[in-house]
């Protein structure tokens, strides 16, 4: 457990250092705000439009938390994305560049220990980026009123915990990948190429029907948080994030093994 | 205290070390000398655990590899040919990582990267950037690193690469001394080095052993004209098939 966190620590100097950890929270902060601010617009103009033709039963319909706060979550998934190829990809291939993967497989440390304690350190920064874009909610929370204005939280929570497992299992995807190559922007690319494919690997859903439409929108990482932003946890979205992790982690242990039988 | 048996590694149509064996007695110190590419470095890296031998097996204080890695690496201390060190990191910052990997209790960190940094006269670059580091200070780093924790067993490959005579003479004082109280494995290619550090050498050539003896004996065995050689026409008149 130790060592374990001796290599998260270095990891996040690391990632600090680098600096990529501040140009990831810079650009989530950015399009997350723009994200924000333009569901925020729609909201706005949809209720002056419903207020002025005296629709008051479908205005009664109107919140913050369904109509700002639920594409928001589904919006900043796609951020989500976009940023983990970048924070996964130096975590094992930069040892193996940097030749202190020597180093790591001659000191007396399990391989269990170095993924682990990358995987926390990725997740550490993850987390902080998500925990960032909480500023949208406490914004409406705190400016909002009556019915509509406010912030179901509940709900809102639930769609941070399905973006967390998302990035999460992103994360292991991508620190596997990583593994296999010493150059990081090769291991960004294929990680960024990955998730891309499952994510629009949905889309096809809608050409297809019975059996094959239900493999395809279950194979499809956003289908699966879409429960999740809408105030439900169901077993089979866990299943499936949590699924990707295992299958991540494990091979990524497999490789760091592996690796030295390679060389 | 370090046992090889039969070593032998191929990397692809290569064969980097041929059926080595040899064993390094508690606080000895030997030598180890071959052409470049002879597969000093490649064995140390088997000896070390980096890497799995084709065949053959590689023994210290009795644990192997395979069989209790953990135990087996507790004992090591290894200066890889180049120093793996992280060039984001200061050089506290990184003796303090490795002390960690290595076990060192959090309160005897402090002292413990004291000590290495006075043996290797690193004390005035602690607070700098491993990066912007010159190579014979990074050289040093590695070695410190490499005697962090006082592993009973050393392998040091080419300790004194890159460093400034003045530095080259402390750098072998200090492994002399550590001689003794530690197993040392020693790669380097300056035969005037072996000659002052060690009694003992181990010559390779394409990965076998062609001389494995005191240098003494070495000498005594290799006479012509009636004057026994130096290393130096020893090494050459043995590696040069
Ligand atoms: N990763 C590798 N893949 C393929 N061949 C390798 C690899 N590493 C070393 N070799 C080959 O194995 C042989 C032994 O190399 P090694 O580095 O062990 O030699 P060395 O005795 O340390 O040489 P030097 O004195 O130059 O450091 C060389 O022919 C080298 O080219
Ligand atoms: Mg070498």
């Amino acid at each position: 457990m130790k060592r374990t966190l001796a290599i998260a620590r270095k990891e996040i100097i690391a990632y600090f250092t680098t600096p990529i950890a501040y140009v990831v929270f810079a650009a989530i902060t950015v399009l997350g705000s723009w994200f924000f601010l333009s569901l925020l617009g729609q909201f706005q103009r949809h209720s002056f439009e419903l207020t002025r033709m005296g629709r008051d039963d479908m205005l009664a319909h109107m919140n913050l938390t369904d109509q700002v706060m639920v594409p928001l979550v589904m919006n900043l998934a796609l951020v989500l994305m976009m940023s983990v190829p970048f924070l996964s990809m130096r975590l094992l291939s930069e040892e193996k560049r940097q030749g202190t993967m020597e180093l790591l497989l001659t000191t007396p440390v399990r391989p269990l220990e170095i993924v682990a304690g990358k995987y926390i350190a990725a997740l550490a920064i993850l987390t902080t980026a998500l925990a960032l874009t909480l500023s949208y909610p406490l914004l409406l929370s705190a400016f909002g009123s009556g019915d509509q204005g406010a912030v179901e939280w509940p709900t809102v929570l639930c769609g941070y915990l399905g973006l967390f497992l998302l990035g999460a299992s992103a994360m292991a995807v991508g620190m596997f990948i990583s593994s296999l190559t010493s150059s990081q922007i090769v291991a960004a690319f294929l990680t960024l190429m990955l998730l891309l494919l499952t994510w629009v690997v949905g889309w096809k859903a809608v050409d297809v029907e019975g059996a094959a439409r239900e493999v395809l929108l279950y194979l499809s990482s956003t289908q699966h948080l879409i429960s999740f932003a809408n105030g439900m946890v169901e077993l089979k979205d866990v299943v499936y994030y949590v699924s990707y992790m295992v299958l991540g982690l494990f091979l990524t242990h497999r490789a760091l093994e592996g690796l030295r039988w390679a060389a | 205290m370090i046992r090889v048996e039969h070593l032998s590694k191929r990397y692809r149509e290569i064969v980097a070390v041929d059926d080595l064996s040899f064993t390094v007695d508690e606080g000895e110190i030997l030598g180890f000398l071959g052409p470049n590419g002879a597969g000093k470095s490649t064995t140390m890296r088997i000896i070390t655990g980096y890497m799995p031998p084709s065949a053959g097996r590689v023994e210290v204080a009795g644990f192997d590899v395979f069989e209790h890695p953990l135990e087996f690496k507790r004992r090591l201390g290894y200066l890889p040919e180049h120093p793996p060190l992280y060039p984001d990191l200061t050089v506290r910052e990184h003796l303090g990582f490795v002390a960690d990997l290595k076990g060192v209790p959090r309160r005897k960190r402090r002292t413990e990267i004291d000590r290495v940094a006075e043996l290797t006269r690193i004390g005035d670059v602690l607070k700098r950037r491993i990066g912007n580091l010159s190579k014979g200070y990074r050289q040093r780093v590695g070695l410190g690193q490499a005697l962090l924790a006082s592993p009973p067993v050393l392998v040091l490959d080419e300790p004194t690469v890159g460093l400034d005579p003045s530095q080259i003479m402390e750098i072998r004082e200090l492994i002399k001394s550590l001689g003794g109280e530690h197993t040392i494995l020693l790669s380097t290619h300056i035969l005037a080095e072996v000659a002052m550090i060690c009694r003992k050498v181990l010559i390779i050539n394409q990965g076998r052993a062609v001389a494995f003896d005191d240098l003494e004996t070495l000498a005594e065995n290799h006479e012509e004209s009636g004057r026994s050689l130096t290393l130096e026409e020893i090494f050459l008149k043995l590696t040069a098939a």
